[in-house]
């Protein structure tokens, strides 16, 4: 039955007065029947979580709205470092409006001017360039790729003992179709001197702290030998658009496979650089041990020692996106459960599910294939047959053979989280019967 | 076209308001009583020019609420400097050992000139309220 509508028909009135006046509503309402039951309430997410791990999808900051950006939740607002709600991620192409948002230092672009705005290729170089957004679109041959943008530090807040940084749950992450000029191209018209080892890139954001600080200038560098140079592109469409500012305007560089600290926002200089670059954020910043996984303890850590790398490729991981775990399901309701996969070392091959808590595993149907750095798709039926709680698992599995683990890792910089995800679903009765 | 019988929609609702009194419980509707749910104000596009000048509005401040407390002051102000103190609100509770080394990190490594005595002052605020022990919500 429905509940009341404006009006209704002869009979559907007779029938409702009739079967009131004779409170046969046995048929629908057996006894015991359970739906009489107090409003749920609904609760603000608290304001932190900890000293456990976030038990959350997502971080629990408020929702705000920034400029070019749907209502995202907010991690700080100086500088402006946003997440992503979990729904967006039904989908293989995370929306610009929605794509999260992560800056280092505080003073970041309000406005471009491109009558001004050159892009140069300096260092040691034969032939430097200065090259205006026309001239990028124009006097280059465009490439489009699809690749996943995500933060180092995403789901940092799953950390245990947790460490300091941003408080990220899921959503430091996007897909995106990227437009622009191959990167090899540039450095090419630009002619790499002989000796050169690096390749070093910087944006438009800078930060009031002393000159050639950290906290003054984000730079970051590539080896000039490494094949993701081969792959990365200068782009000044993301999904066919413009960037949002808070994603970078007028061009930000995409490495492919590598997480986005590398992917330069605002980016204005490309500088070949003749020897290794010692600048905070290579040198201290955005390092991992040098280990299976990036994985340390804090003991470890303490007595010293641990030899560490500047972080690179993302691997292989999955996410349950719906349903999230905010409502019950009819138990034998054919459901379909939808996610998505990616990695940084290419093409996912397989992802399954586990209705168990990752004790038995069957496996999901792949999606439409984007391209090996993208989200790939995935869904499953599941008919939860009895009432209860189960705890759905994801697992994916890439090219390379790299399956995603149980296990949790652990490093101070708060990199490299990769564990199973596991999803508490609660099955409800769909009858009055003993059945279900 | 069928007949309409809407007059007889008042007394079909207080019959089933009857029949609910007397366990009819197949559904419950009509509860509107939540004042708490917050709500986010829209915004409107901005004025463009044709120009080449692409800009964007200002983005929000929103420092949050730091805990009431001796040093209060002195960390709104200088670690206001460089980044909103919702980099502080936004961490787990933290052990006191590591609030040491952030606030030693700041001065130590991202430059941030703070005198030492105000730097014992800030590390020791948030100690005191920032902790496991004793962060409130």
């Amino acid at each position: 039955m429905e509940p009341w509508r404006g009006d209704l028909s002869r009979r559907d009135a007779l029938k409702l007065l009739g079967g009131a006046g004779g409170l046969a509503i046995g048929e629908w309402s057996p006894a015991g029947a359970i739906f009489a039951q107090q409003p749920q309430v609904s609760k603000e997410s608290e304001p932190f979580t900890g000293p456990g791990s976030n038990p959350h999808w997502n971080s629990v900051g408020p929702y705000v709205s920034e400029p070019q950006k749907a209502p995202l939740i907010l991690l700080t607002d100086r500088p402006v470092q946003l997440e992503t709600p979990r729904s967006y991620f039904q989908s293989a192409f995370t929306p610009n409006d929605a794509f999260y948002v992560r800056w280092h230092l505080s003073q970041i672009p309000n406005r471009v001017d491109l009558a001004e705005w050159k892009l140069k290729i300096e260092g040691h170089v034969n032939k430097p360039q200065t090259l205006s957004l026309p001239d990028l679109m124009e006097k280059f041959k465009p490439v489009s790729l699809t690749a996943v943008n995500q933060c180092s530090g995403n789901s940092r807040s799953r950390f245990q003992p947790r460490v300091a940084g941003g408080q990220w749950g899921n959503g430091a992450m996007g897909n995106a179709m990227w437009t622009g000029v191959g990167l090899r191209e540039l450095l090419d018209a630009a002619g790499i001197k002989q000796g050169s080892v690096q390749v070093q890139f910087q944006g438009l954001e800078t930060g009031s702290g002393p000159t050639g600080s950290g906290s003054n200038v984000f730079l970051k560098s590539l080896e000039l030998s490494d094949s993701a140079l081969d792959e990365a592109v200068v782009a000044y469409l993301m999904n066919g658009e413009p960037l949002p500012m808070l994603n970078g305007f007028p061009v930000r560089l995409v490495v492919p496979g590598y997480f986005a600290t590398y992917w330069m926002k605002c980016l204005t200089w490309i500088r070949v650089l003749s020897a290794p670059d010692e600048n905070f954020w290579m040198k201290t910043g955005y390092r991992v041990p040098d280990t299976p996984r990036g994985n340390t303890t804090p003991e470890e850590m303490k007595a010293g020692g641990v030899k560490t790398v500047p972080i690179s490729r993302m691997p292989v991981r999955s996410f349950l996106i719906s349903p999230d775990g905010s409502y019950k399901i009819p138990a034998g309701m054919p459901v379909t459960l939808r996610g998505i996969a990616f990695s940084g070392y290419g093409k996912i091959v397989k992802v399954e599910i586990s209705e168990d808590g990752a004790k038995t595993w069957r496996a999901a149907q792949l999606g439409e294939d984007h391209g090996a750095y993208s989200f790939r798709t995935w869904e499953a039926q599941w008919a939860p047959k009895a009432p209860g709680s189960y705890t759905v698992a994801v697992r994916a599995t890439d090219e390379k053979g790299r399956v995603q683990p149980d296990e949790p890792v652990w490093n101070p910089g708060g990199y490299l989280w990769n564990r199973i995800e596991k999803q508490e679903i609660v099955v409800g009765k769909a009858s009055g019967g003993e059945s279900r | 076209m069928r007949k309409r019988f809407s007059v007889l929609l008042p007394a079909a609702g207080l019959l089933l308001i009857a029949a609910g009194a007397a366990g009819f419980d197949q559904f419950q509707s009509g509860s509107y009583g939540s004042t708490k749910t917050p709500s986010l104000r829209q915004t409107v596009p901005p004025q463009l020019s044709r120009d080449g000048n692409f800009s964007v509005a200002p983005f929000p401040s929103l420092a949050p609420e730091l805990a009431e407390g001796e040093g209060r002051a002195e960390t709104q102000s200088f670690c206001s400097d460089c980044h909103s103190t919702r980099y502080i609100t936004m961490q787990p509770p933290l052990p006191a050992a590591t609030w040491d080394a952030e606030v030693n990190k700041m001065i130590k490594t991202f430059g941030a000139e703070i005198p030492d005595a105000t730097a014992k002052k800030i590390a020791s605020y948030l100690q005191q309220y920032y902790t496991p022990e004793n962060r409130k919500p």
